[in-house]
């Protein structure tokens, strides 16, 4: 085996810790496109969006696919970031509009194969027994048959535990609206617990042991 | 079906599921800084990428405005009608063997042998046993799969519009038409790319970009030694995956047990990882009488672990624990490890240390099992002992960053952040560039 070797020296993107920045001054940064300043942003607000977009999807892994489209998808999107000091919900909106892409690409996807959705609940992390786990899968599975923004409001609301106001700003609705949405959200899933036979057996059990 | 009952519908159901999750979901741990370093690797990758293609687009675009121009200059119209304008096209099917694809597209092996897709227009992946990987999106052009640890061969079909992607730990791999075989090992963060045929573009956490590597190169990168090493070989076409995937190697008969000491006698290069060929100071092993041994650290370079496995086995774990080379002794680590064989793993290396005490090896095989415990549930007390040892005899060594920062993250697990901060301000002071200066800084700068 002839060989002929060639040392390149590589430079870490690890990115560096900027807590005396603002985040008006991160967004600057993030417009005028210095590379840093992706990083720090990602160390600010990947745990943000991974954490709404678990609430909404019930998925670890899908989180982290998100995670990964919005702040790959920030990159191009950042020079239209008007306030500065708004960063924060700018980047909650953003990463909003993502998976309203996602859910609604997936409705149509189910619509287009005729095949149902698969729930996927791995939130690998939990101790959960297994009947919760089959509970939460179900569950999602209701929230999965929602309309993308009736899920999106409660998810936001009631897992997130966002206000009403804030759920607002990040769905770039009104607060009636949110309210409008959560409700009819919640009385779809009251509807789809009360027909789902499996899941009303497992809740009666599951409730009657936890009340005894 | 509605449940026969008359009672409105109880919202306290709803709400017990909805707490249900919202404890789920407040379950899952924050990341670690080191975590978000890691992931946001991956990410800084895909801005990367994306902007290649981008400028790519561009150019095609000026292209093919120039072509369109130049074809009505000639009278497009002389061709007669224009064909049908393509249709959005499905995305390709693929058959899978040896496993299923569960939730979230994880690859479960069915047993012990590989997982082999094979897609509709001739594309074959194989991911050797033991490997952990997800098949992320398929499209009417491709796929995209990301390997988190272990080995998978790949033979992609050359089609035009063709776009195949292979996430490799931080690494991606785009792909036109080409045959390769692309390993990761998470523990060790070591990248290891051979390319058969074709060419194929690496991204990952370098300082110089795309990576290009040709039909018959090796890519190795090493980010612990911050290294990258590209070696030009000429079997490129003799091994593996020249016609389909395969999981066995071609015989090569200097690799057979009977004929091992003839490779013994070669002078063939030493392994990537740059350990000394005749390291430790302990007695060498009579390869010619036991047949095993023999030109493993060429075997673990090459992928063929289950060969070096089946040597063992064969000859005896005791007999070869007791016998092997310092050198041997390490490719047999690594080869039990890529086969998730830790227990072999770490009584190989624990036999390095014990019987070549003192050596460079001995060091390296410290380092080594801490990241082994730390990868083992309920020993991170373990791991952080380990790189005491390893730092302790290797202050300046080649995995020296590395122990300091494992052993950091270690103790902030096992004992808070504040019994690490002595340890992350040693670590900026000594590495004020390394890869765990990030969750250095974050330990010292939080409220």
């Amino acid at each position: 085996m002839g060989t002929r070797s060639s040392h390149i020296q590589l430079a870490l993107v690890a990115p560096s810790l900027r807590d005396d920045l603002s985040d008006a001054d991160l967004a600057r940064a993030l417009v005028s496109g210095a590379t840093w300043a992706y990083a720090e942003t990602w160390n600010r607000f990947a745990p943000v969006v991974f954490n709404m977009a678990v609430s909404t999807l019930g998925s670890a892994s899908e989180a982290e696919d998100i995670v990964q489209e919005v702040f790959s998808r920030l990159a191009r999107k950042a020079k239209t970031l008007r306030q500065p000091e708004s960063l924060g919900s700018f980047i909650r909106s953003f990463a909003i509009r993502v998976m309203k892409w996602e859910l609604r690409r997936r409705r149509v996807q189910k619509w287009l194969t005729f095949e149902p959705a698969e729930t996927l609940v791995d939130m690998v992390a939990v101790s959960l027994d297994v009947e919760s786990r089959d509970m939460l899968r179900r569950f999602y599975g209701l929230l999965s048959q929602l309309g993308v923004r009736e899920r999106l409001a409660y998810a936001l609301r009631h897992i997130e535990s966002m206000t009403l106001e804030e759920t607002a700003v990040a769905m770039d609705i009104s607060v009636s609206t949110v309210k409008r949405l959560q409700d009819r959200a919640a009385d779809k899933l009251l509807e789809g617990i009360e027909t789902n036979i499996e899941l009303a057996g497992l809740l009666l059990r599951k409730r009657g042991r936890h009340e005894a | 079906m509605r449940l026969e009952r008359e009672d409105p519908p109880d919202p306290s159901h709803l709400l017990f599921l909805t707490e249900l999750a919202r404890d789920a979901r407040n379950q899952l741990t924050e990341p670690t800084a080191a975590e978000l370093g890691e992931k946001w690797a991956a990410v800084s990758t895909l801005i990367a990428a994306q902007k290649t293609r981008r400028r790519t687009i561009v150019r095609l675009s000026v292209a093919g405005a120039l072509a369109v121009a130049v074809a009505l200059a000639w009278g497009l119209p002389r061709f007669g009608h224009l064909p049908e304008r393509a249709t959005a096209q499905a995305p390709l099917n693929y058959q899978i063997e040896g496993g299923t694809v569960v939730e979230g597209g994880y690859l479960r092996e069915s047993g012990s042998d590989a997982i082999k897709l094979q897609f509709t227009e001739g594309t074959q992946f194989m991911l050797l046993s033991g490997t952990r990987a997800r098949l992320r999106t398929i499209t009417s052009e491709g796929a995209r799969i990301a390997i988190e640890h272990g080995t998978a061969s790949f033979k992609v079909t050359p089609r035009g519009g063709a776009r195949w992607q292979v996430d490799v730990g931080p690494f991606l791999v785009t792909v036109k038409g080409t045959v390769f075989t692309v390993s990761w090992d998470a523990i060790r963060e070591r990248f290891d790319l051979r390319l058969r045929r074709g060419a194929v573009s690496v991204n990952g956490p370098v300082s110089t970009g795309e990576i290009s590597v040709k039909a018959g190169q090796r890519l190795v990168v090493n980010l612990p030694k911050k290294e990258t090493v590209i070696t030009e070989e000429d079997d490129a076409d003799g091994r593996g995956l020249d016609g389909a995937p395969s999981d066995e190697p071609a015989d090569e008969p200097a690799l057979r047990p009977e004929t091992a000491s003839l490779r013994g006698s070669m002078s063939l290069p030493n392994r990537a990882s740059g350990r000394s060929h005749t390291s430790g100071n302990g007695p060498k092993m009579a390869n010619a009488k036991s047949g095993v041994g023999q030109g493993w650290a060429e075997a673990v370079a090459a992928g063929q672990w289950d060969r070096v496995l089946a040597e063992v086995d064969h000859a005896g774990v005791k007999q070869t624990l007791a016998r092997a080379s310092s050198e041997e002794l390490l490719a047999l680590a690594d080869a039990s490890r890529y086969r998730q064989r830790t227990g072999l793993a770490r009584a190989a290396l624990l036999a390095e240390r014990s019987r070549f005490p003192g050596s460079q090896s001995a060091l390296d095989a410290a380092f080594l099992l801490g990241r082994l415990a730390e990868s083992r549930q309920g020993e991170m007390r373990q791991a952080a002992d380990w790189y005491d040892t390893y730092l302790a005899g290797a202050p300046a060594g080649t995995y020296a960053s590395e122990a300091l920062g494992r052993k950091m993250m270690a103790t902030r697990h096992l004992r808070g952040a504040a019994a690490a901060e002595s340890l992350a301000t040693e670590y900026l002071r000594r590495f004020p560039a390394g890869p765990y200066a990030g969750a250095a800084h974050a330990l010292l700068l939080r409220p």
